[in-house]
């Protein structure tokens, strides 16, 4: 399984292991529909275990968040590394969706 | 012209009254075919009918549309204004002979008519109208032979631009870039720049004598010859030699060309070249210095045959940059004649400032545009350029090569392999991250996007480690498709406004220290070269 998910107090914690890119992008879409589907609005993509994403990755991160819009939801990521965190930067993605070091912050900031 | 028919030609005669026409009439008719109107109205109908006259008698005393109206309307008419019109009246006074010959009359007869001056003056129109005619027809035909041979020329320059090379080898080694823009008429510029084997490269700048399309194919021929010898012929001297052979047996037309050949072997730096008349290309420092390398091993090639040229060898050190250049560039002049001239070119090149090879190739051709001014250039422009930045990583540490076949499955075997590779060799982790996605990124396109046949490929992937850089090479056989000339995303948009499309490539570009594409016969080959820094 290379798309780790689990649930905390009803928000999504999605985290990637290893890659997120075109290999692991269907299967990461795929659950996270599922997971929003039963219902739930907030999701946290978790990077600790995660080595780099490609653009695919991204594709991912974007889609979820057009998926949440109009349910008032969000996505925010956590424990990015520095290949994740430039990615974000350079894609001006780090301007559109939060970026927390932990997740006891992302899950902080969401409870707030 | 209605008597190529008949062998005569049709005369009008307009007058009221029948006894002046039947007088005319008699006296022309045993030479010329006879029309005849009694007023303005019919006069006007039969010089617009399907078979008009060649000449018009017209009376001026006329009721209701006299010949002064007549004249008028005729001249005005785009269909009659050609037919020579002869007033004949009995008027004799000169100020209405004026207003006639303002009207557009073309001469002026008097009652009573002399015969012979009728005849005289008849024959003298028609002669007259028969010239112009003949005129008109060989301004048309004047026109046509224009409108081809401008034709010509434009084809002339098609060929030449479609010959010369728009993406150049690259590695980090070197960067190389060229240009030429044409003049109006062909004047004969061209270069190339091709690798010749792995260690190889072959550049070339010449320029051809006249213009038009045998110079273009002039051109076409000496570049082609250039390329297939040097692919076994590692000798600047015997390239030129060879292609001066070819190139002078049959030399009606004959054109020559200037040449300069050059080799450079790119793990050594050294350079072989061959000048056959051309102008001396300079060679600039890492420190600025400016030398122009001013041997001459022959004359311009095509003119002489059977000459054997020479060669000479310089050695380019790291950071060295070479220019070769066509005289479009050193003799672009002013209005008031002053030459743009090779000691401008040495200092725009002794004070460039450090860039791509393509910034300084646009930058030359900036100074000398701004320098002739709009809508002067007279000559083709040629510049290329090569940086040369040389080995410092003398061998390749480690390296591991890697196959896939077209199926986006594969990809994830590739990353692996790449990053257990990585993990043996301490490679710190944000490099293993951004190649692997630069490895994600590219091969899903082309996997995507290169092969339309619905059959099985390989695509290649090599990656070295130098002694400061890990440098990667992918190597597919799929359309040809330069993935770096597309237009970048808009990374400033919201969610709403974003799309996705084009953004693999635009991390790419942004994260590796150096991307290049080229074309290599039948595979598209991208390099991309990410630094290590050593803490």
């Amino acid at each position: 399984m290379s798309i780790n998910i689990s649930n905390n107090d009803g928000i999504l914690i999605v985290s990637p292991e290893t890659r997120l890119d075109t290999t692991s992008a269907p299967e990461a879409e795929a659950l996270i529909i599922a997971a929003l589907e039963e219902g739930g609005s907030k999701v946290i993509m978790d990077f600790s275990g995660t080595e780099y994403i490609s653009s695919a990755g991204l594709r991912i991160i974007l889609k979820t968040a057009k998926l949440l819009k109009p349910k008032s939801g969000i996505i925010v990521l956590c424990n990015a590394n520095e290949q994740i965190n430039e990615v974000l930067e350079i894609s001006g993605f780090s301007t559109m969706v939060s970026v927390y070091k932990s997740q006891e912050e992302a899950l902080t900031a969401l409870n707030s | 012209m209605t008597e190529t028919m008949t062998g005569k030609m049709k005369i009008l005669v307009v007058d009221d009254e029948r006894l002046n026409i039947n007088v005319l009439v008699e006296l022309l008719k045993p030479n010329y075919k006879m029309m005849a109107a009694l007023n303005g109205l019919q006069a006007i109908k039969a010089a617009n009918s399907a078979s008009p006259p060649d000449l018009i008698l017209l009376d001026i005393m006329m009721p209701e549309m006299n010949g002064y109206e007549v004249c008028a309307q005729l001249k005005s008419d785009p269909n009659t204004k050609d037919i020579p019109i002869i007033f004949v009246t009995a008027m004799g006074q000169e100020e209405s002979e004026t207003k006639g010959l303002d009207l557009g009359a073309a001469d002026y007869l008097h009652k009573p008519i002399s015969p012979a001056i009728v005849e005289a003056r008849v024959r003298t129109q028609l002669a007259l109208k028969q010239n112009h005619e003949a005129l008109k027809d060989a301004y048309r035909l004047i026109e046509t032979q224009k409108k081809r041979m401008q034709t010509e020329l434009d084809v002339g320059r098609d060929i030449q631009l479609a010959m010369v090379p728009k993406l150049f080898p690259s590695s980090e080694i070197f960067d190389i870039h060229a240009r030429l823009e044409p003049a109006r008429e062909v004047g004969g510029d061209f270069y190339d720049v091709f690798s010749i084997d792995e260690e190889h490269i072959c550049l070339c700048v010449g320029d051809v004598s006249g213009k038009g399309v045998p110079a273009a194919l002039f051109m076409a021929m000496a570049k082609t010859l250039i390329k297939s010898r040097a692919t076994t012929d590692s000798s600047t001297a015997s390239i030129v030699t060879h292609v001066n052979d070819e190139l002078s047996i049959d030399n009606d037309g004959c054109l020559f060309v200037t040449l300069y050949v050059c080799i450079l072997n790119t793990q050594t730096g050294v350079l072989l070249t061959t000048n056959a008349g051309h102008n001396p290309p300079l060679i600039r420092s890492a420190t600025g210095e400016i030398k122009a390398l001013k041997r001459l091993d022959g004359p311009v090639v095509a003119a002489l045959e059977e000459f054997a040229y020479k060669e000479g060898t310089f050695q380019l050190n790291n950071g060295d940059s070479l220019l070769m250049f066509t005289d479009g560039v050193t003799e672009a002049d002013t209005e008031d004649g002053q030459f743009f001239g090779d000691p401008r070119l040495e200092t725009l090149f002794a004070e460039r400032t450090t860039g791509k090879a393509e910034d300084f190739v646009a930058e030359i051709f900036n100074q000398v545009h701004q320098f002739e001014g709009e809508n002067r250039q007279a000559d083709d422009i040629t510049v290329l350029v090569i940086d040369y930045f040389g080995t410092e990583d003398t061998d390749t540490q480690a390296s591991i090569e890697l196959k896939l076949i077209n199926e986006l499955s594969e990809i994830e075997r590739i990353t692996d392999s790449f990053m257990s590779f990585t993990n043996n060799h301490n490679v710190p982790s944000i490099i293993t991250g951004t190649i692997c996605m630069g490895l994600d990124d590219l091969l899903t396109n082309i996997i995507s996007y290169a092969y339309s046949d619905g059959k099985q490929h390989e695509i290649n992937v090599k990656i070295s480690m130098l002694d400061k850089s890990i440098v990667t090479v992918i190597s597919d056989d799929g359309v040809p498709f330069n993935p770096f000339q597309q237009v970048s995303p808009d990374v400033k948009a919201s969610i709403e406004e974003r799309k996705i499309g084009g953004l693999g490539v635009h991390l790419v570009k942004k994260m590796f220290d150096k991307v290049s594409y080229h074309r290599n016969i039948d595979k598209n080959v991208v390099t991309l070269i990410k630094l290590i820094n050593q803490d």
